[in-house]
Formats: C-alpha cells, sequence, structure tokens
C-alpha cells in the first residue's frame, strides 16, 4: 500500500508525537498531518502539524481537503489533571470523537480509522476474568465516568463502522504505557516518595512499555484489522511486588482513607489519580493479547515485569535516599 | 537488574578497594572540589569519581591530597558499613540466617508470581500449616487419589461448604501427599473473597482464581488441572440440617467449558467440610456490612470474635471418583445445551452418590 496519508489527533502527547516520528521514517508513508492544540514533543521533518481543536466541527472542513486515508484518533484523555476536569475530558474524549466521526463520513477518502482507546472498557473488578478478551467487554456496568465515556465512544464507533462497512474501524484498547519517557498515572504513582495501596490487596496489573504502545500503533497503521484489539505486554506482575522491585516505601491504608489520601494529594496538586486508576490498584486488570500477536501481527518487545525493571533501572538513579532494595541487595 | 559500570572506576587511584559490590552502582555526579555527602553504604561510586575529580583538579595539590584522604576514609568506612550485615549474618545460626536472607529476599521483590498470582515459594511456606490441618486437625483420608490423570486438562468438581477455600487447600493438599506424580491445582474461588482484603492476597498466592468461566477455560487450555465448586454460593448458605445435599448446578456452565476444553471431568467427594464451621444461623445485615451475601453463624463464630473463625476439628474423607464417560466432547458438544444438561445430572448424581457412600463410611463426625 504506497502512499498512505495519515491524519493523527492528539499529536502533543508522548505517543502521538513518536508515532509521527515513526511513520515518517516509513517508505510507505506519503503525508502526514498532526493535529492537536499542544505543539509536538519533537521536530518533524515532513509532518505537517496542524493547530487545531477536535471539539470544534473544523476537522469537518479540514479532512476533505487533505485527503487522508488514514485517521488516527490519539486524543482519548485517561487522566485527570489541574487543567483537565471530568467535564473536560468528557468533552474532548465523546464530543471530540463524534466530530471526528462525523467529519470521516463527509471526506470519501478515509479508508481506515484506528481509535488508541483504554483497557479501562472492562473495567477492574474483584472476580473478573484475569485475562479479558475482546468480546468480554461488557461483563460489568460501568461504574466510573470515563469507563461510561469510552462505552460511548465504542458504541459510536461501532455504529459508524456497521454504517459504512468500506472504511476499516479498529478499536485499540491499550493498558497503561510505562517507560522512562512517558508520564502516565501510573509512572507519576511510582514516583511518589511514599506509595499509598489499598491495605491487604495486591492487585495484578498489566502494562505496556511505551515503545511497544508506539510500534503496535504503526502496525495497526500499517494493517488496519476491524473490531476491537487489546494492547498489552504478556504476563502481569502484583502491586506488591512491583513496588519492592523499584524499593518504594508504601503505605497501605483502608479504602476511606486512601481516598482521602488521594485526595489530599489532587488538592496540593502533586498527583492526581483518577477513579478508575484507584480502583485498578484495589482490583487490577488483565487482557489477552491473543489478537495483538495473531492478527494484528505485533509481538511485543517486553513484558510485563520487564518493563517495570527497565522503568525501575531508568529511575534508580534519579532518587537521592538510596532505595530499599540496595539496602537488601546488601543483607541478601 | 541493571548493572552499570562506572567508567571512571577504571582509572581509580588512591582508594584501591576492591569494586565487587552486589546490585547497581550509581553514577552520580559531585560538584567539583567539594565533599560529596555521605549517603549511607552505596554511596561509594561518587566517593571514586569525586576522588579523581579531586586529584586532578587545578587548585591547589596539598588540598586535593587532604581531600583525597577524607574520601578514602569514607570510602573504608562504607565498605565497613556494607560489610556489616554480611558479618551479622554469618554470625547467626543457618536457619534464622536462611530465614532473614529469603525475608530480605523478597522484600527487594526477588520472588517468582506467576501470571494467575500464584507463589510457589509462598505456597511451600505454607505446607507446614496445611500439613498438620491435613494430618492432626482434621485427620484426613483420602481414597482413589491415583485416578487423577497426572497431565493434561483436568476439571475436578467438588462439593463445597462454608465460606472459606479450606476444602480447597486439603484437596490441594492431598494430591501433594498422596499422589505418585503430583501436580498444581488451581481452585475457583467466588469473587467475595477477591474483595477481601487480606484474603484476596492469601487465596491468590496459594493458587486461587476467581470463579468465572474465562479463567476456568484459559486455565484448561493451557493443561492445567482446576477444581471447581459448581453449587457456588448456594453452598455456602445451606444450613447444618441439609449438610451435604448438593445444590443444583446452575446453567451447567462447569460441563460446558470442560467439554470446550476437552478435559477429563473427576468428581471429587469432600466429606468433613460441613462440620467445620457448621452453619445453624444467618445474620444477613452483618454479612452485608462486611461485603458478604450473608454472615453465617456457627457455635464459634461470631460468638467467639475472630477466633470463631478456627474450623472445628472433625474428621475428613477426600475421594477422588473415577472421571466421568463421556460420549462426546468439543466445542461441539459443548453447544449442545441437551447434552450439556444430561452431562451436568450425570455428574450431580455421581457427586451425591459418593457423597452419601464417604460420609457413610467416614462415620461419626469428631470421634
Amino acid at each position: 500500500m504506497s502512499g498512505r496519508r495519515i491524519l493523527i489527533t492528539g499529536a502533543g502527547s508522548y505517543v502521538g508525537s513518536s508515532l509521527a516520528a515513526r511513520l515518517e521514517r516509513e517508505p510507505w508513508v506519503e503525508a502526514i498531518f498532526a493535529v492537536d492544540t499542544r505543539p509536538p514533543r519533537l521536530t518533524f521533518e515532513r509532518t505537517e502539524v496542524i493547530d487545531a481543536d477536535i471539539r470544534s466541527p473544523v476537522l469537518g472542513r479540514l479532512l476533505p481537503q487533505i485527503a487522508v486515508d488514514t485517521v488516527v484518533h490519539n486524543q482519548i484523555v485517561r487522566q485527570p489533571g489541574p487543567n483537565m476536569s471530568p467535564r473536560k475530558m468528557h468533552e474532548i474524549n465523546v464530543i471530540g470523537t463524534l466530530q471526528l466521526l462525523t467529519a470521516c463520513e463527509k471526506a470519501d477518502s478515509v479508508r481506515a480509522i484506528v481509535i488508541r482507546g483504554s483497557a479501562g472498557i472492562y473495567g477492574a473488578e474483584a472476580g473478573a476474568p484475569q485475562f479479558f478478551t475482546e468480546e468480554a467487554s461488557r461483563l460489568y456496568p460501568p461504574r466510573t465516568r470515563f469507563q461510561r465515556d469510552v462505552a460511548e465512544i465504542e458504541n459510536y464507533f461501532e455504529a459508524f463502522a456497521r454504517r459504512h462497512s468500506r472504511v476499516v474501524c479498529t478499536m485499540l484498547r491499550y493498558q497503561p504505557a510505562i517507560g522512562p519517557t512517558v508520564q502516565t498515572q501510573i509512572t507519576r504513582f511510582l514516583s511518589l516518595p511514599v506509595v499509598p495501596t489499598f491495605l491487604g490487596f495486591d492487585p495484578r496489573l498489566q502494562f505496556i512499555h511505551e515503545e511497544d504502545a508506539v510500534a503496535a500503533l504503526v502496525a495497526a497503521v500499517q494493517k488496519p484489522v476491524r473490531g476491537a484489539v487489546n494492547v498489552a505486554a504478556p504476563g502481569t506482575i502484583g502491586l506488591t511486588r512491583m513496588l519492592r522491585l523499584l524499593g518504594k516505601p508504601t503505605l497501605p491504608l483502608v479504602a476511606p482513607l486512601f481516598e482521602l489520601f488521594a485526595d489530599q494529594l489532587a488538592r496540593l496538586r502533586i498527583a492526581n489519580f483518577s477513579e478508575d486508576f484507584r480502583r485498578l490498584l484495589r482490583y487490577g486488570r488483565g487482557v489477552d493479547i491473543s489478537r495483538l500477536c495473531s492478527e494484528l501481527g505485533y509481538e511485543p518487545r517486553y513484558t510485563t515485569e520487564e518493563a517495570v525493571r527497565e522503568f525501575a533501572a531508568t529511575r534508580e538513579g534519579m532518587s537521592l535516599v538510596p532505595s530499599l532494595r540496595r539496602l537488601l541487595a546488601a543483607v541478601s | 537488574m541493571a548493572e552499570r559500570s562506572d567508567p571512571r572506576r577504571r582509572a581509580k587511584r588512591s582508594t584501591g578497594r576492591s569494586t565487587t559490590t552486589r546490585g547497581t552502582a550509581r553514577t552520580r555526579r559531585s560538584p567539583s572540589g567539594q565533599a560529596a555527602p555521605d549517603h549511607a553504604a552505596p554511596g561509594a561510586g561518587a566517593k571514586e569519581s569525586f576522588d579523581e575529580r579531586a586529584v586532578d583538579a587545578d587548585s591547589g595539590g596539598e588540598r586535593g591530597e587532604r581531600i583525597a584522604a577524607i574520601a578514602s576514609a569514607l570510602a573504608d568506612l562504607a565498605d565497613a558499613v556494607r560489610a556489616l550485615p554480611a558479618a551479622v549474618l554469618d554470625a547467626l545460626p543457618d536457619e534464622v540466617a536462611a530465614a532473614l536472607r529469603t525475608g530480605a529476599r523478597r522484600l527487594a521483590g526477588e520472588y517468582s508470581e506467576d501470571e494467575w498470582g500464584r507463589d510457589p515459594e509462598f505456597e511451600r511456606a505454607f505446607e507446614p500449616l496445611l500439613d498438620f490441618l491435613y494430618e492432626r486437625w482434621w485427620r484426613v483420608t483420602v481414597v482413589g487419589v491415583e485416578r487423577l490423570p497426572a497431565r493434561g486438562p483436568v476439571l475436578l468438581v467438588a462439593n463445597h461448604a462454608g465460606f472459606l477455600p479450606w476444602d480447597a487447600l486439603m484437596v490441594k493438599t492431598a494430591v501433594r501427599r498422596a499422589h505418585p506424580s503430583p501436580r498444581t491445582i488451581r481452585f475457583l474461588e467466588l469473587d467475595w473473597a477477591f474483595a477481601t482484603p487480606w484474603l484476596s492476597t492469601l487465596v491468590r498466592k496459594l493458587g486461587g482464581v476467581p470463579a468465572t468461566p474465562y479463567n476456568a477455560l484459559r486455565l484448561l487450555e493451557e493443561g492445567g488441572a482446576v477444581l471447581a465448586f459448581p453449587e457456588g454460593v448456594r453452598a455456602a448458605q445451606r444450613r447444618f440440617p441439609e449438610r451435604y445435599r448438593i445444590q443444583r448446578f446452575g446453567r451447567g456452565g462447569v460441563v460446558e467449558i470442560a467439554l470446550r476444553a476437552r478435559a477429563t471431568l473427576v468428581p471429587v467427594a469432600v466429606v468433613g467440610s460441613e462440620e467445620a464451621h457448621p452453619h445453624i444461623a444467618d445474620v444477613p445485615w452483618l454479612g452485608r456490612l462486611f461485603g458478604l451475601p450473608t454472615l453465617p453463624v456457627t457455635p464459634t463464630f461470631p460468638l467467639l470474635g475472630p477466633l470463631g473463625l478456627v474450623p472445628l476439628p472433625a474428621r475428613w474423607r477426600i475421594e477422588f471418583c473415577r472421571p466421568l464417560e463421556l460420549e462426546r466432547v468439543g466445542p461441539d458438544a459443548a453447544e449442545d445445551r441437551a447434552y450439556v444438561f444430561e452431562v451436568s445430572e450425570k455428574l450431580r448424581a455421581a457427586l451425591q452418590e459418593s457423597v452419601y457412600a464417604n460420609l457413610a463410611a467416614r462415620g461419626p463426625a469428631f470421634f
């Protein structure tokens, strides 16, 4: 497939900018358009950067002009912040996606849409399957606002795919990304000097390394498949073990105190943990990646444990207090 | 673990001590010409880099020499501090030192857990307690354990009693102790256990997984042995007068999964679990407070408080029945709802018969 013309939304994020940079090097890509209100993280050679807000109908006017055949929607906001209220998140996620899909409807040239969604649609439940398969997305009622928003986005996307069968619609459900560069809730959580946990719980967590996150997106753009695909690293890791590998002092708290602590951290602008993330820290979540490996043809290079170890290795030189691990290494 | 080689180490001069440190060496930049702050034992890398820089510094050889001497003294002190724990450990008796080393290793996160959360080291540490319960407290008699295939997907189906997974643990212990070639048994547990603090961690580390068809199917497809309790929550709601009366098996989901995965179906009759926690009454509102469907009342609980959770020392008898003969297996058989119901009923009947037979064979519960 030569001469692909690709539009990327949310290009101001790490994954968006890295995706554009990676695609620039590919010979089968003719043109790349990066859309975001934020400036991109990297400098591009042949990518055209467009400053636009996807919540506005500007994309509807833009798409027919630039004649792209692939749209990568990377602007799903997963983490709240001081400038990112739940209402704004809802607007960007749901309204932004709706506007994008409307714009794609009007543009005849669009042949493939890839949305980088979240595995948060499965929720985080106590009695959940350890590895969610793609069809098990409706096992539990949505408990948080973000989960409802992602479910809504997927509904619209499915309806769009049914109405326009000539467009290949791929919904990628990403587990949280972890790595030296990317800034997600989990990396911020692991950067706290003292880490709060739920007393008595040791959830199974699954991540994806930041490099694999971008590479999987490139694979999805190169060979779009229809339907939902889970994107995560193989294997899981327990929260307790992960914190011990990182040498982090923990603060186990009962649920009400944890909520209090997390709310205080948000109030003090230290870190803002969404409800989904808090549930993840309590119950964990794993997804099955056989569809990623077989249909999309992408095998992640890092397992969850390897991704965590690499993250630990890069963080080790940055702390002032020698971590618990080094002291224990002297003993054992 | 990342091992960083400090290039400045190669050119070290005045310290001349060995650099075999376990763990990682940090590459830390220290401000030139000033004494680096002493950050406990592993900061020695800083001393060396600082050392060199001090010696190479332009500002007067004499001051540099003094600082170098202080640095080398600090490095020696750091060495001594680092060698201290090892020296203390060597002085202690072997078992204590080994236990402390294991503790330190586990605290550093260097233990293995599989993707479901099972921790083999933890299981082994739990074995003495389970052996005590098996041999002395419950005096378990096992019958027919060799009927459990040593390889291949196996779905063990047992009757359940109470809220706590004692029966699962006893079946696991029976296989470990009495089977000629023991294999790992994972068991399905209701989601209330995974929503309870402490119990969720414990159950997972011992090989328990949440009871959903997805988990059972995946485990069987991986070729494992899975212990399921098809009665589900209805078993826990059963009162003592109705003990050992097996409740209906629901929609036959357990059988469907076994057929789909082409697993061997082995009924396991467990006698003694009902008397461990005789369920005589219920307090629903108190149970809901703790996230349980209801709070069971036994002769000891909640009268004696947490002590009431200690199970009564009844005698147990576990029989592994002959694997169920299935005319058809595979995904097509699993789709045939009538066939699934038929097999489910056959399974339930076989299990009930075995439970009553073993009940008679065991005799009186406590003496």
